[in-house]
């Protein structure tokens, strides 16, 4: 449907320095995926949408929607942005302050050189995509009258209303307030699913791309650092920026002693070795880092005797604080700060001795950025 | 996908043609504008220069080049005279507007003082009152036998004159009153915008009404009052009203009027001369410029809008409340009261002559029946406001998309972008020149119609066309204008439907004040209009040079009302918009 072959745009800063844009971009997307780019900002991320949607010229590689090529810097081919048949979503939803909701939406009939549409049908694809973004009746409001949500649905509307196969989204929620932002992000889940659209979407609000994703690329300072399903990312994070980007996680550095990808031994600080798992085997003697999440680690007293299969490190407790559903820990391992979340019901004060547990599956051993 | 790549070939021809097609008009728009700015400012410039250092035949063959005008510099100790009282005349005139203007404009703006809208009032009267009107009404008022010097015999017994108007205090004075009302106008926007925390900050710490004001209001305004004062400057080392009008008949010659008087009051015209003269103008026109623009950047340093919320809280005079009052009437007598009644004084007498109260008895409409059923009269206004309505239009369109071009950096819009500033380094009556030696070389019958001020007009409006086009374009968010590309739009459907609806309150107000300034325009008019091609300006020019100053009053009392209603248009459109 949507594929980007070795695609780069790079905004150079002096020599060989970047400030930004993305670098070899490459991924192919199968018809009626939900696609997120996700990244801190300056990534990359929204120069890519950019490229796709014809507003950005990319420096070299190929875009193909639909196989046919929209892009090809090598046969200089570019389909300029209103060609390529692509319904967009703004940050600032681009709403025309000068026109009507109708008209907003109607825009893309009326300037269509593709098809010439009649006043009948023009009419009724409008009020069509009204009613499926839940602003029916609302066609004759003045568009500046409404409220961010319902402009946002004005948005969504006119960039759905000529039916485009590719529906790109450039944080549509990041202008919303934090309830609504929860409702539109259900809500347009289900427009994608239900019109069978390829979309997407850009954010850096990881919540946003893990429940709405069907594929997510992780991208930093212009590299897709993983490309998978929202639980490959999660629970298989390819390196160390992903593990950190995606929830909370602790890193600890150590020395590979080897193993079969489900039996690694790392040996951390003060000799002490963990058990941990792995995408592959591992060589010996490679410096590794381990993710472990906060929420995977139990808590007990220092003296108690644990789960036998389990790692078992021994720390200090240096501050706690009650976030409602958890306790959140700091505690202090050999020279390392480690996070813990545990159920509030058991307490560890400041300054006690603790044994934290994991087991070797939450260890996650990854290649030293 | 694999089926898809053997779809490849067939399929890249077709979008290669759609992209070739599609992308030539922005291309195609460039060029377009670019040829025709190139032909709009660059003969003007190349014949200016090439003149200045050619000898040219009886015949109006070339005769080789000299630098033989340039020469003349060097013997004759007249340009040094009349660059000495170039600088003094705008030095002086810019601190008198500075005052003037500046003290009004803080007080207006921050101050809760009343009688606010007198200012505003003079303000956009002037705006549309031509500057010769002006200059005409406090020639009487300050002449020899005006009431200012009425006045004073009367007081003093002394058959003298306080002041004699035809020198250089009298051009000062002039000058600076007619650059006031539009330094009020911009300073009070810098105050505007001035957070009044800051001023309040000053007061909670001890400081009084002075000490805050020169401390917070006036220092943090600097960097705009400077640019605005070199601006001013710049205005008036160009001016030609004032010099012409109150210099020429005192003996003090400036710049500009030499320029003037080596065309008009030789004969033949001594165009390489005038041209020499020219280039050494445009030069220092534009070295101020330069620093001009490096001031204008920082201007903007110290203010400090914060959001929309932003409401600014009147400064509390206290007990000074009364003399900001006066200070604010008097600048209301003195720039529209006075003189506005000096024109109706001159309008209902039958010749010029002193206010007495005998004369009172002679009043009569005479000459507003004159103008009314005149046809020389109706034929200038007419002409006027075709010249205004074709140059205020052209320069809007051309600067629409030239402001598109530059603010969204496409291809060739730097170029463009300074094609179209350029005119800003000639001083009207170097446009003049320059154009009246472009008209008689080429071979159009344009030289004397109403279409050569109209074109020059154009050219020499563009820049104030291009600020506003270019200004507007900057504040519309570009994903507006990126959606209707998605969306399917070509970028001329784009422009078309998006930007010239959105741009539309910056376009309008643009097209006022071009035509404002354009049917006020003399120093161009003096030089280029003939006589089928009379202007209003020029008309008024005359009539005063030719002592009808009766019908010149009464005739620019009406032109003055008719301007004046469009300047409130002006003024409402802009004040909306901020």
């Amino acid at each position: 449907m949507l594929k980007l072959d070795n695609v780069s745009k790079v905004y150079p800063a002096g020599k060989n320095e970047y400030a930004g844009g993305i670098r070899n971009a490459d991924f192919n997307l199968e018809p009626g995926t939900f696609f997120t780019m996700l990244g801190p900002s300056g990534c990359g991320k929204t120069t890519t949408l950019r490229c796709i949607a014809g507003l950005e010229e990319p420096d070299k590689g190929r875009i193909l929607l639909d196989g046919r090529p929209i892009f090809d810097g090598a046969a200089g081919v570019s389909v300029p942005m209103h060609r390529r048949n692509i319904g967009m979503v703004f940050q600032s939803y681009a709403i025309w302050p000068h026109m009507s909701v109708f008209e907003n939406v109607a825009f893309p009939l009326k300037v269509s050189k593709a098809e010439r549409y009649s006043t009948a049908e023009i009419d009724k694809a409008v009020h069509g995509a009204l009613e499926v973004v839940g602003l029916g009746g609302y066609g004759a409001r003045s568009a500046t009258q409404l409220s961010g949500g319902q402009q946002q649905r004005i948005a969504l509307a006119r960039a759905i209303v000529h039916r485009p196969k590719l529906l790109l989204l450039d944080e549509p929620l990041s202008n919303l307030d934090a309830t609504l932002r929860e409702g539109m992000r259900t809500e347009l889940k289900r427009l994608q699913t239900e019109l069978g659209i390829t979309a997407v979407y850009v954010t850096h609000d990881q919540t946003e791309a893990l429940a709405m994703s069907d594929v997510i690329a992780v991208i930093q300072k212009g590299h897709v650092q993983q490309f998978g399903t929202p639980q490959d990312i999660y629970f298989r994070p390819a390196n160390e920026f992903v593990a950190g980007f995606i929830g909370h996680t602790n890193i600890l550095r150590g020395k590979s002693l080897g193993g079969s990808a489900d039996a690694v031994t790392v040996e951390i600080g003060g000799g002490v070795r963990i058990r941990c798992h792995a995408d592959a085997d591992q060589r010996s003697g490679e410096t590794v880092g381990v993710s472990i999440r906060p929420e995977n680690i139990v808590l007990a007293g220092g003296h108690e005797v644990a789960n036998e299969n389990n790692n078992r490190l021994i720390g200090r407790v240096g501050s706690v604080s009650f976030l409602g559903n958890v306790l959140h820990y700091v505690v202090t391992v050999g020279d390392q700060a480690m996070q813990v979340e545990s159920n509030p019901d058991r307490r560890f004060e400041p300054g006690s001795e603790v044994a934290l547990s994991f087991a070797p599956r939450h260890g996650r051993v990854l290649p030293v950025a | 996908m694999a089926n898809s790549d053997t779809r490849f070939n067939s399929i890249s021809t077709d979008t290669q043609m759609a992209q070739r097609k599609s992308r030539n008009p922005t291309l195609w728009m460039s060029a377009l504008l670019g040829a025709i700015l190139t032909i709009l400012v660059l003969p003007a410039v190349a014949i200016l220069i090439g003149r200045s250092v050619s000898i040219t035949n009886p015949d109006a063959s070339f005769g080789g080049f000299t630098l033989q005008h340039f020469a003349r510099f060097l013997t004759t100790p007249d340009v040094l005279t009349s660059t000495y009282n170039s600088i003094v005349f705008a030095t002086l005139s810019t601190v008198v507007a500075l005052l003037f203007g500046g003290v009004q404009a803080w007080l207006v703006e921050r101050s809760n003082m009343r009688l606010k809208s007198l200012a505003y009032l003079t303000t956009i009267i002037s705006l549309g009152t031509p500057y010769i009107l002006y200059v005409g009404a406090w020639l009487f008022l300050l002449g020899r036998a005006g009431p200012v010097n009425d006045v004073y015999r009367l007081l003093t017994g002394s058959r003298g004159v306080m002041i004699d108007v035809y020198s250089m205090s009298g051009m000062v004075l002039i000058e600076g009153f007619l650059w006031s009302p539009l330094v009020f106008l911009l300073l009070s926007s810098t105050f505007r915008v001035a957070n009044a925390d800051l001023e309040e900050a000053a007061r909670m710490s001890g400081a009084n009404i002075f000490q805050t004001i020169w401390a917070v209001s006036v220092k943090m305004a600097m960097p705009a009052i400077l640019a605005l004062a070199l601006f001013v400057f710049i205005r008036a080392i160009e001016a030609f009203e004032v010099p012409a009008m109150v210099g020429m008949p005192g003996g003090v010659d400036v710049l500009t009027t030499d320029v003037y008087k080596s065309i008009k009051e030789t004969i033949p015209p001594d165009l390489g001369y005038a041209s020499a003269y020219s280039v050494v103008l445009l030069l220092v026109v534009g070295v101020l410029l330069y620093f001009y623009g490096r001031l204008a950047k920082n201007a903007g340093k110290y203010s400090s809008i914060t959001g929309k919320s932003f409401r600014p809280r009147p400064f509390d005079l206290g007990s000074y409340r009364w003399i900001a009052e006066a200070l604010v009437l008097f600048n209301f007598v003195l720039l529209l009261l006075l003189p506005l009644l000096a024109l109706l004084w001159l309008a209902l007498q039958p010749f010029m002559r002193a206010v007495r109260l005998s004369a009172f008895p002679a009043m009569s409409l005479d000459h507003f029946r004159v103008v009314f059923a005149s046809e020389y009269y109706r034929e200038l206004a007419m002409n006027t406001i075709v010249v205004g309505v074709v140059a205020a239009t052209a320069a809007i369109i051309l600067t629409f998309f030239v402001g598109w071009l530059s603010a969204r950096r496409k291809p060739g819009g730097v170029l463009l972008d300074q094609l179209a500033t350029a005119p800003l380094v000639f001083p009207g009556i170097v446009m003049g020149v320059a154009f009246l030696m472009v008209f008689l070389s080429i071979p159009l019958p344009i030289y004397g119609t109403i279409w050569a001020l109209a074109i020059t007009y154009t050219v020499r409006y563009l820049p104030y066309g291009l600020r506003y086009s270019y200004a507007g374009i900057l504040q519309i968010h570009k994903e507006l204008e990126e959606a209707a590309g998605v969306a399917g739009a070509g970028p001329l459907t784009m422009l078309r439907r998006i930007m010239a609806p959105l741009l539309s309150p910056a376009l309008v107000s643009g097209w006022l004040f071009i035509f404002l300034i354009a049917t006020k325009e003399l120093a161009v008019a003096a030089l280029l209009s003939g006589p089928n091609s009379q202007v209003v300006a020029v008309g008024m020019y005359d009539l005063w040079v030719n002592g009808q100053g009766g019908e010149l009053a009464a005739f620019g009392l009406v032109w003055a009302a008719v301007m004046t209603c469009l300047a409130f248009l002006f003024y409402a459109l802009t004040k909306n918009k901020a």
